[in-house]
């Protein structure tokens, strides 16, 4: 809980300057929310998505902004984001049941005026590492429904996490997320070795079987409006990860957009590292499998024979 | 309170856990029965990965079957060589039922042979006993005593090989039948992470006519020792026992099968065999109709993590 309480006071100061900075500037820059929640900044945002502002593409016709350092800017530099994650390594103990992580980030040389003028779009990916997973359908064989069909898909994310400042078909065009292997709907997922010979609309039944699976399970998450920025430059995403997920490391990529065209993307880890006697555990059942095994029997009729003598008396 | 797994890495409820090893150490207690073929069907129901309950079912069985066989032993109710024959036969079949799970688990078909071995054997067993029981109720009421144990017939059996005396079960006859119910139940049990008290027994007291107080010290002792050596090898093969989930459910198992005992006490033999009969079938049943009826999701997707290939 410390890194995320940390975090949170540092938002607040970022969100304090900020607003001492809009207050010392006389122009009108824009509604400042202050030091609002982040939640409510971001249901704020939720209620009324903003489309971006139409441009003519040769020339991006951008307010000048009103701060004293640019007196003239005649081609704006261009924007870069720099990103982290709240907590860096993440303990799987015996106690675990999931968590919460934050990406949060800021544009350097922002030219959105505040956090509501929606001039960003920003993506959040959190992935688990790729592993091969089976898909199998079942049918009916003689009045018993079992597994008849198999397709395998290679390196499919154990767990993925999509957040958004808007719904992605909304930020840009579909070939942009295919590029840059964001969404589900990604172009590798095809059939690996010692899959079962499927047509072209068995396949796509396959793939979305996975996609709904995988979600039923809490593993693949999507939130529209998931990122949320909190001032002219800086965001943040909160990305739950569910007490299921597989261990391992995951990578946070983040992506900023701005009319559709992607400005600029950035990447950051997090460790999940089993802890405590979970670590102990799993690490003696993979490493010592047999010992493990004469271990828990021993456990076991050790457990037995207590028992019955305490209840013997 | 929630206890993140370690091997079936899934969060679940501790006080979930426990009150079903109580619920089955309190019907092991009851019908004098091991209760892995309670236990696995509810674990592989709320949501443990079935190779999972079946490595941990195993030990599980080993915590409550200790007792029992101590007990039964110290009252001299256990013939050792025979046991000692079972086990080998055990050894072999477990050794052979461990590399089918890996197999089956390769193919994907292990839930497969999991629900069809439960709904075969849970239905030949239950109706069985359910004849059995209610024909000693009908003819108990009727005046008559129970079943004796019928006096000793030469059968087809005598006449094999490898012929052994067995004088605590005052038995002169071959070791090959016991040797194949040892390995038949060994393979049973590494499967379907069960003891398999419920075929040993029958199977010792109307293939073998051994005398019937000295069968179920003589089937615990086996079961001790079979269900330590599956645990052993699903460990080694499939790393599918959690150490963890055992230790849990053995706790709550304990605690139900001493309230089990008591409550046991209070019914006949032949009324107890009539209820186990009837819950044999049910889970049975329950298992069926999985097979059967039309599931709302066809697909299933199992990550390749961890030695599956």
């Amino acid at each position: 809980m410390t890194p995320i309480a940390r975090l949170v006071s540092a938002l607040i100061a970022v969100l304090v300057a900020s607003s001492a900075a809009a207050t010392a500037n006389p122009t009108p820059a824009g509604p400042v929310t202050d030091i609002a929640p982040p939640g409510q900044l971001r249901t704020a945002q939720q209620t009324k998505p903003k489309p971006p502002p139409k441009t003519p593409p040769p020339q991006k016709s951008r307010q000048p902004r009103p701060t004293p350092t640019a007196p003239a800017i005649l081609s704006p530099p261009p924007e870069r984001i720099e990103v982290d994650v709240s907590t860096r390594t993440i303990e799987v103990t015996s106690a675990f049941a999931g968590t919460e992580i934050i990406v949060f980030g800021t544009v350097l040389n922002s030219q959105q005026e505040s956090a509501e003028s929606g001039y960003y779009d920003v993506v959040v990916v959190v992935e688990g590492r790729g592993a091969t997973s089976i898909v199998r359908l079942k049918s009916n064989v003689g009045g018993l429904w079992i597994n008849t069909q198999s397709v395998r898909f290679d390196n499919l994310p154990l767990y993925s996490a999509i957040a958004s400042s808007r719904p992605l078909e909304e930020i840009a065009e579909p070939s942009v997320f295919v590029a840059n292997v964001i969404g589900y709907t990604r172009a590798r997922m095809f059939p690996g070795r010692h899959s079962s010979k499927v047509t072209a609309e068995e396949l796509d039944a396959y793939k979305t079987a996975a996609l709904r699976l995988k979600q039923k399970d809490g593993l693949y998450v999507t939130s529209d409006y998931g990122v949320a920025f909190i001032g002219p430059a800086l965001f943040r995403a909160s990305i739950k990860l569910p007490a299921n997920i597989p261990v391992g490391p995951l990578g946070a990529r983040v992506f900023l957009f701005h009319d559709g065209q992607l400005l600029a993307s950035q990447k950051a880890t997090v460790m999940l590292e089993r802890q405590g006697v979970d670590r102990l555990v799993y690490d003696f059942a993979f490493e010592h499998p047999v010992w493990y095994g004469i271990l828990t029997v021993a456990i076991a009729a050790f457990a037995g024979l207590a028992a019955s003598l305490a209840f013997r008396r | 309170m929630t206890l993140y797994l370690p091997i079936a890495e899934m969060s679940i409820n501790v006080w979930v856990l426990i009150s079903m090893g109580a619920a089955v150490g309190f019907l092991s207690g009851l019908f004098g029965v091991g209760g892995g073929f309670i236990m696995t069907p509810l674990l592989i129901f709320i949501g443990i990965p079935p190779a999972v309950a079946v490595g941990t079912g195993s030990a599980q069985i080993v915590a409550s079957s200790m007792s029992g066989a101590v007990a039964q032993y110290r009252r001299g109710n256990v013939d050792i060589k025979m046991g000692l024959v079972l086990i080998a036969g055990g050894l072999v079949g477990t050794v052979i039922g461990v590399d089918v799970v890996r197999i089956l688990r390769r193919l994907g078909q292990f839930d497969l042979v999991v629900a069809l071995g439960y709904v075969t054997f849970l239905g030949i067993v239950g109706i069985l006993m359910l004849i059995e029981s209610s024909t000693t109720l009908a003819k108990v009421q009727a005046g008559g005593k129970g079943r004796g144990r019928r006096a000793h017939a030469h059968s087809w059996l005598d006449g094999l090989p490898f012929k052994m005396r067995f004088r605590h079960s005052k038995l002169y006859t071959s070791a090959v039948p016991p040797a194949v119910i040892g390995t038949f139940v060994g393979f049973l049990a590494a499967i379907f992470g069960i003891g398999g008290g419920f075929i040993i027994v029958p199977a010792l007291i109307y293939i073998l006519r051994m005398p019937t107080n000295i069968v179920v010290g003589t089937a615990l002792f086996q079961i001790v020792f079979v269900t330590a050596a599956a645990t052993v090898l699903q460990s080694a093969t499939n790393q599918t026992v959690d150490l963890a989930l055992a230790l849990v459910l053995v706790i709550g198992g304990v605690f139900g099968a001493q309230f089990g005992a008591i409550a046991g006490q209070r019914l006949r033999g032949e009324q107890l065999r009539f209820w186990l009969a009837a819950l044999v079938l049910l889970v049975g049943l329950r298992v069926g109709y999985d097979l059967v009826v039309k599931p709302a999701e066809l697909y299933s997707i199992t990550p390749l993590v961890r030695g599956l290939e």
